[in-house]
């Protein structure tokens, strides 16, 4: 039945393949033009697990608190100190610039120009105030020196000002939408313009300027992934090679290649059509999908060849092939697919973004590799002495792996496999969730991205790592002494928290301000149990600063941590809870969170609770197609073995190269496993057609080796050399992912042609004797 | 130059008893102070000596910490969580902690363990200074001019009304309220009087600066006060009488004065600084240090004459302080610091 099913299509296919022909073309000129219209997209919500329980606290009220998407620009004077004409034009202008950028909050924007940067001193009277830059302003030696000592009765050094009075900071929070047009914020845009209207603007000789924040980072990372057409040419050009060492001809190695380009011109049409962008996270899909299509060529190409070489003509050739290759071919790319849409199941919008990409993808390749190609293929002359492959069908390479398949080295091998395993297993319980590097981790330490967040952390008594927790309470809360009292106890605790730098919050500003009012004296330093006095310390506090709403019935404690790795954030989500469950009740609740490391703490917790699930759904499905193609256990559990091996071995491999487990890594496994069975199931499914036939496993694999041995090597090295190129990449999680997928591709290569003969001889060992 | 201005002030003053029976203070209503990793290094609001081996410090969340050393700090067993403001040991046995909500602490075992005297959060006041002259007699003081005097170890106190600390035009507003509204009169005395900073022992007088320029005496343990006529208008954190037998004060804004002639007269001394001065710290050698908000550190070596700056580099408040095996101790909001001198 399943051979007729084939046998119909082909034959349908084939008696009209000059309209097929021009099916494809037509669809491919359409697909063109849509590919030509795809934009790169990148937005600060599709990071984010939205549905998340910290996220939804999140989002609820990020309209209050600006939430974690925000634009830090520092200018520093490379002399040393900013009080000097030059320095104080560039702040102004850096701070006008963003001021106008669309999109940014204009609320929120502080630096020492703003007009909300007052100080107020004790004189023996009251208070003496105003905003620390005059209105008559002038940058003469002497308004310099009235702004300087305006800064320290601010308190603002740290935090407007570097401790080292070398630079001075402009804040700003980003919308979600272009106020102007009421379109979602184009976050690369917005990126483009703090470096060309104030990086480029105002950096010269003695002022630097220094820009960190979310939409900075995506637009360096966009500016770094765009070395991505670089690489595609280099693993084009190599692709090419390797391909041509394989067929020895010119037309041979065009044909794949070609087709495998039209795949991903498809794919590019295809998600332009449906209104998808392509995100710089997800940039190197392409070339996934490129890379497996050569693969899938490969293996037509070597079936075609080695017909012809029998004696068929091309086109009788190419229609046989066609009709052997398409069900292994086609439940290996279905696999794949299925691998990637299993990322669905993730709750983070751009793994999802890149399930879809990856999957029309490789949907697209049946369409183009499996079908486009064998029709080509029959148009083509191909001579009857051609060779595919460096080896020669009686190669003592082949007869070597073929005793794999014998039970003596079979046992040696899988002892060594168990032995593997158990290390891998042992190992790779190290495997760490979330980041494990200081600085943004899409990008590599030395950026000018990382470098200038090392600066600012370091002269500045700000972290970039900060968490919020939001204390969801009654309205006009911060005036009641027992609520403020247990934001206090609660804030006091976290900073106790190892992992915790200090923290900040509606109450500990409070005190501060209380001891103002009392001459400046520290012994005032309380929240105020009289409530009057409790008013009159909470009212300068505006809600733009981010502690509290409008009717303070929402109050965030802010945590600065030390960094981001995965093991302090869980130390102080761990304690948040605790101290939540004891000081919290129903009218003063303590909810997670906000914040750069509140969102990756949601998005660790994501990624860690998605894991599981995900590898189940790819194993589950990797294990229903093998079931559904082979119709036997036995060949799904020699399939499926050295996969999981190799998934064990991909987790100590990240152990040991300190490669957390995060939102560009975790896709990787899927794909790795949805990719490596595809070796497997081309060897398996030539092998099993033969122990059908009656031979034993040694000349089953013996066959099966000499018929697709050759293209199988080949397709792991083409796989592993197209990704490999990752590892220049501008991008740190670009170079992760490429030595995770060059890793999988080769040892699931080696693991189907090692691994795959040794299970074999030991399953279908009775069934030899028997035979016998 | 002017003449101290006697009072003649026993008639001024209204008694009432507070003590832990009427107010039903137990231990159990209160929340015991936690120990926590970081109480040494957080807001502290005073030390004090309990032996020539041993300080305590004092600060937020009822944290009192013991040191034999002034480097590595233990922390007491605190019934409370308020914010203690100042601390008092009368020996290596005996000693007092005042703080916000009416606080009083008491200790019996050189500072290990604490118990309540007092503890009045519906006052909204703090209390800022506590002294004892034995082990029965003692005064606290606090803001809006509490006065709390105990005759039996603290075990209760009475509240006193100073009327003498009223300003003229206040005593007679005061006196005709007394008549005509019982109950406005009870409101408005509760917040009438200047803040009461502390108290500091001289010899047979007690020293007690407050708010708007208030510096009394008192030879009776403040019975009655004889306040020094104004000089000055701000407030006063500490007093102290230098070894040359010359009274020192020092107050907001950088403000210090020395009194000649045991207070008849008043100079300022220039300091050059507006940063609040805290406190008065005498070294072995007979160096005087002023310590201030904003780092400020003022050192005199010729008897408070002339002081010169030295400001520490964090500008971190300093809020108290002492002399303690030859270093200068301060405390902070960043807690416990020991402060670099030069070299003499």
């Amino acid at each position: 039945m399943k051979i007729s099913l084939a046998s119909r299509i082909e034959v349908a296919l084939f008696r009209h393949k000059l309209f097929v022909l021009m099916l494809f073309v037509i669809t491919s000129v359409f697909f063109l033009f849509q590919a030509t219209q795809i934009r790169l997209d990148a937005s600060f919500t599709k990071n984010i697990p939205l549905k998340h329980s910290y996220m939804k606290t999140y989002l609820k009220h990020r309209a209050n608190f600006g939430g974690a998407n925000n634009i830090l620009i520092s200018v520093c004077d490379s002399r040393g100190d900013i009080f000097n004409p030059e320095f104080f034009n560039a702040l102004k202008g850096a701070h006008d610039k963003l001021f106008f950028i669309p999109g940014v909050d204009r609320i929120q924007v502080k630096s020492l120009f703003s007009p909300s940067t007052r100080f107020v001193e004790v004189v023996e009277d009251g208070f003496a105030g105003g905003p620390v830059i005059p209105a008559d302003f002038q940058a003469t030696k002497q308004g310099l020196a009235i702004v300087k000592a305006n800064i320290e009765k601010a308190g603002i050094v740290g935090s407007i000002v570097s401790d080292d009075y070398s630079c001075a900071m402009v804040k700003a929070a980003l919308l979600e939408f272009n106020p102007d047009t009421g379109e979602k914020l184009d976050t690369l845009d917005i990126a483009k313009k703090l470096e060309q209207e104030i990086r480029q603007e105002f950096e010269r000789e003695n002022i630097t300027v220094h820009i960190i924040g979310f939409a900075k980072m995506v637009g360096d990372v966009a500016e770094g992934a765009k070395g991505v057409v670089l690489f595609f040419a280099l693993a084009i050009a190599i692709t090419a090679v390797m391909v041509y060492l394989f067929c020895h001809s010119i037309r041979l190695t065009i044909l794949p290649i070609f087709c495998s380009l039209v795949a991903v011109v498809w794919q590019m049409g295809m998600l332009s059509t449906l209104g998808f962008g392509l995100d710089p996270m997800s940039i190197l899909i392409p070339f996934l999908v490129f890379a497996i299509g050569v693969s899938h060529g490969v293996q037509m190409i070597n079936s075609v060849v080695k017909k012809v070489a029998l004696g068929l003509t091309p086109a009788l050739a190419a229609q046989a092939s066609f009709n052997a290759l398409l069900i292994p071919g086609g439940v290996a790319l279905v696999s794949d697919t299925v691998g990637f849409l299993t990322l669905l199941s993730i709750d983070i919008g751009i793994i999802k973004e890149l399930a879809i990409t990856a999957s029309i993808g490789v949907a697209m390749i049946i369409l183009t590799n499996l079908v486009l190609l064998p029709i080509l293929l029959s148009y083509t002359k191909i001579k009857t002495t051609a060779k595919v492959g460096q080896l020669s069908e009686e190669s003592a390479v082949w007869t070597f792996m073929a005793s794999f398949a014998t039970k003596g080295p079979a046992r040696i091998i899988l002892i060594f496999s168990a032995i593997l395993f158990v290390v891998a297993v042992y190992k790779g319980q190290g495997l760490k969730i979330g980041e494990l590097h200081a600085g943004a981790p899409a990008l590599h330490e030395s950026s000018r991205y990382n470098q200038d967040t090392f600066l600012i952390t370091d002269r500045y008594a700000i972290s970039v790592d900060y968490m919020s927790i939001i204390i969801e309470t009654t309205p006009n809360a911060c005036t009641y002494y027992d609520t403020m009292a247990t934001i206090d106890r609660f804030q006091w605790r976290m900073e106790n928290v190892p992992g915790v730098q200090s923290a900040v919050s509606l109450a500990s500003i409070s005190k501060l301000v209380n001891a103002g009012y009392n001459e400046g004296n520290s012994k005032w330093r309380v929240i105020p149990r009289n409530q009057h006095t409790l008013v009159q310390s909470i009212a300068r506090v505006p809600s733009s600063s981010g502690l509290l709403n409008t009717d303070c019935s929402v109050m965030p404690v802010i945590l600065f941590l030390k960094d981001h790795k995965a093991e302090t954030i869980n130390t102080v989500i761990d304690a948040v809870k605790t101290a939540a469950k004891e000081l919290g009740s129903e009218h003063v609740q303590f909810k997670l969170a906000s914040g750069p490391v509140g969102v990756m703490a949601a998005t660790n917790e994501a990624v860690a609770k998605a894991q599981l699930p995900m590898m189940l759904y790819v194993y589950g499905a990797v294990i229903a197609l093998c079931l559904i193609s082979f119709r036997s256990v036995k060949a799904t559990l020699v399939v499926v073995v050295p996969l999981y091996l190799v998934s064990t071995l991909a987790q100590w491999l990240m152990t040991a190269l300190d490669i957390g487990l995060t939102v560009s890594t975790l896709p990787v496994i899927a794909l790795g496993v949805g990719i490596g069975v595809d070796y497997g199931i081309y060897i398996l499914s030539t092998m099993s057609t033969k122990l059908k036939e009656g031979l034993n496993v040694h000349d089953a694999y013996l066959a099966a080796l000499k018929e697709r041995g050759s293209a199988v090597l080949i397709t792991g090295l083409t796989l592993a050399i197209g990704v490999s190129t990752w590892f220049f990449s501008d991008l740190k999680f670009q170079v992760d992912m490429g030595i995770l997928l060059t890793f999988m591709f080769l040892v699931n290569m080696l693991a189907a042609i090692i691994i795959l003969p040794a299970l074999s001889a030991f399953l279908w060992a009775d069934k030899k004797k028997v035979k016998k | 130059m002017r003449l101290l201005v006697f009072f003649a002030v026993i008639s001024f003053i209204s008694l009432s008893p507070v003590s832990a029976d009427n107010t039903t203070v137990t231990e159990a209503s209160t929340t015991p102070a936690t120990k926590s990793a970081l109480a040494a290094k957080s807001l502290l609001l005073d030390i004090a000596k309990i032996s020539k081996d041993k300080v305590v410090a004092v600060g937020q969340h009822g944290h009192i910490l013991l040191s034999s050393d002034g480097e590595s700090w233990q922390q007491a067993n605190v019934p409370v969580q308020a914010t203690l403001t100042s601390v008092y040991f009368l020996n290596d046995r005996l000693g007092w902690a005042v703080g916000h909500d009416a606080t009083i602490l008491h200790s019996q075992d050189g500072g290990l363990n604490w118990h309540v005297q007092l503890y009045l959060p519906e006052l909204e006041k703090p209390l800022l200074g506590i002294h004892f002259k034995n082990e029965l007699e003692g005064i606290a003081v606090g803001a809006y001019g509490q006065f709390f005097r105990s005759n039996d170890g603290g075990k209760s106190w009475q509240s006193e009304f100073h009327q003498e600390f009223l300003l003229a035009d206040d005593v007679d507003y005061i006196n005709d309220l007394k008549a005509e509204d019982e109950e406005a009169y009870l409101d408005e005395i509760a917040f009438i009087l200047p803040h009461f900073n502390g108290l500091v022992q001289d010899g047979r007088s007690l020293f007690l600066m407050g708010e708007t320029g208030l510096l009394a005496k008192s030879n009776d343990f403040g019975k009655s006060w004889q306040k020094f006529n104004s000089f000055y208008q701000g407030s006063f954190f500490s007093v102290a009488r230098t070894q040359n037998g010359k009274l020192l004060v020092v107050g907001l804004r950088g403000h210090v004065f020395r009194g000649i002639n045991n207070g008849q007269q008043w100079q300022e001394v220039p300091t050059g600084t507006t940063a609040l001065l805290n406190d008065i710290v005498f070294a072995d050698d007979g160096r005087i240090f002023i310590l201030g908000n904003n780092g400020m550190l003022l050192i005199s070596d010729d008897d408070g004459e002339t002081f010169t700056q030295r400001t520490q580099h964090d500008g971190k408040p300093l809020i108290a302080g002492l002399w303690f095996k030859g270093k200068l101790l301060a405390v902070s909001d960043v807690g416990i610091k020991v402060l670099v001198l030069p070299k003499t």
